[in-house]
């Protein structure tokens, strides 16, 4: 296949729903390759912030330290801004603690009175000096305020930790995940016969229910009376991303597409040997991007035209996160 | 796996005569001393490359790209997406042990661009698209955003009138 066929063909979004907690969306032509790279990208390599290390000053509760240590870790906390934390393996600070890679909680109760005293999220306060305010807050979505349950302490029991927050991502501990679910699904109506549909009566199509919502949004059921087309590839994508609450479902988006761009970077610089934004890419196109893909049959390269790689991002300072530095420190970005 | 270190070296809190003084650092039971770090899937080891280039010497205009602390997420997105191309004579990934977190790509193509070249062209258009669905899908997220706020709103107001 040629590549100027699906050269003029740009992929585009159509959002279906929008809110705090969900993002549903249809990308339309594009490939199956990239949306499930994006996908991966999304659920295991988008950096977000968790609880990493406890020091234990008191614990008398009935759940013993790595009990308890091992719940806080999968607290969820407001990443919005971790970008401004640079990885605790590359931090210069002894026991990688410091303000510039960590946020530190600390997490002090203990029960006075003859009630069964519940310790939540919210009691949890910030003791250092994060680079934004929210970051490092355990997210509270629910009508009380309370956040997750941590322990329950009787009459003269006491819990006293100090937690260290760090940057990190699902790849090493899932308690850095930042979505709960990502739904991921391309032709609904099963046209492209990807699927063999298990069946025990004499027709599967009684038997598996169809989202007839689906079907019609990805141009409706199979035609019977045409022949199969053999040359048929996946082109729109469902994609339904949940977020657990540390950062929003157009930031795990949006972070997913940059995660994934800097890994493709660092192929090409490792590739080249050139860092591409230093080599100064003066070609680079416009931000609207009219005249791309395809248009100059790669006789120049147009450089990077992601939005949010300017000068001033937050990756412009060398620190991307896991080492590397695509777009590292470059002058004329 | 834990959800989280432990670090005790903590002072003991007087006024509570049930702790126990705690001066460990947690060790490690016997069969995490044999699970690899999980932080070994995405970061280099000492000295090793991101990505070794062989040249394949029995066929002409291949080469095998070796990539470490990658997986399938770069392994299957270049190797299906070099095949668009019609320079392309072969493309195809394999990862060698589930356990270590590197892939071998090797790459044919037809003499009229080096295989280093055609992955490099790959990866950038690659960049591009991801731009193209970046900002198309900024875009939507505001408009709906907004639909939807304003539905919310809407709504309220038609209960305050009740």
């Amino acid at each position: 296949m040629d590549i100027d066929d699906f050269g003029p063909k740009e992929p585009t979004c159509r959002m279906l729903e929008a809110n705090d907690k969900r993002a549903y969306f249809i990308v339309r032509d594009w490939n199956l390759e990239t949306a499930n790279s994006l996908r991966r990208v999304m659920l295991a390599e988008v950096p977000t912030l968790a609880i990493d290390t406890v020091e234990v000053l008191d614990n008398t509760s009935v759940l013993a330290d790595e009990f308890i240590a091992h719940r806080l870790g999968l607290i969820p906390l407001i990443a919005e801004d971790v970008d401004k934390l640079i990885d605790f393996r590359d931090c210069d600070c002894e026991d990688s603690r410091c303000d510039n890679c960590s946020v530190t909680l600390r997490l002090k109760a203990k029960c006075t009175g003859n009630d069964v005293m519940k310790v939540y999220a919210r009691d949890m306060v910030i003791e250092s000096m994060p680079p934004s305010d929210k970051l490092g807050q355990p997210v509270i979505t629910d009508a009380e305020g309370n956040g997750s349950c941590i322990v329950k302490l009787r009459k003269g029991q006491a819990i006293d930790m100090r937690c260290i927050a760090k940057k990190g991502i699902a790849k090493e501990h899932a308690k850095w995940a930042p979505s709960a679910a990502i739904g991921f699904e391309y032709d609904p109506a099963n046209k492209l016969h990807h699927l063999d549909l298990w069946y025990e009566g004499d027709d599967p199509k009684k038997e598996w229910p169809v989202d007839e919502t689906r079907v019609d949004l990805d141009g409706g059921p199979e035609k019977t009376d045409e022949p199969f087309n053999y040359d048929a590839v996946p082109e729109r994508f469902f994609f339904d991303v949940e977020t657990v609450g540390g950062l929003s479902p157009d930031s795990i988006v949006n972070n997913g597409i940059k995660v994934l761009q800097q890994k493709l970077a660092s192929v090409i610089k490792e590739l080249t040997g050139v860092d591409e934004a230093s080599a100064g890419l003066d070609g680079a196109q416009s931000p609207t991007m009219d005249g791309g893909f395809g248009n100059d049959g790669y006789g120049n390269d147009g450089g990077y035209t992601t939005p949010g790689y300017g000068g001033a991002n937050a990756y412009a300072g060398g620190t991307t996160p896991y080492g590397a530095t695509p777009y590292g420190g470059a002058p004329g970005w | 796996m834990e959800g989280s270190k432990i670090l005790c070296n903590a002072k003991l809190i007087n006024d509570n005569p049930n702790t126990q003084g705690r001066d460990y650092v947690k060790q490690k039971t016997h069969a995490e001393e044999n699970l690899p770090d999980r932080f070994e899937l995405f970061i280099l080891d000492e000295g090793q490359q991101k990505i070794e280039v062989r040249e394949e010497t029995k066929v002409p205009n291949t080469t095998v790209f070796t990539f470490n602390k990658e997986d399938h997420t770069l392994g299957n997105l270049i190797s299906q997406r070099l095949l668009k191309y019609d320079y392309i004579t072969f493309s195809a990934y394999k990862v060698p042990h589930p356990l270590f977190a590197t892939f071998e790509l090797r790459v044919t193509t037809d003499g009229s661009i080096t295989p280093k070249d055609a992955v490099v062209r790959c990866c950038k258009d690659v960049i591009q698209d991801l731009s193209k669905v970046s900002m198309s899908f900024q875009g939507e997220w505001l408009n709906q955003k907004i639909i939807e706020e304003g539905q919310r709103d809407a709504e309220v107001r038609d209960q305050g009138n009740y």
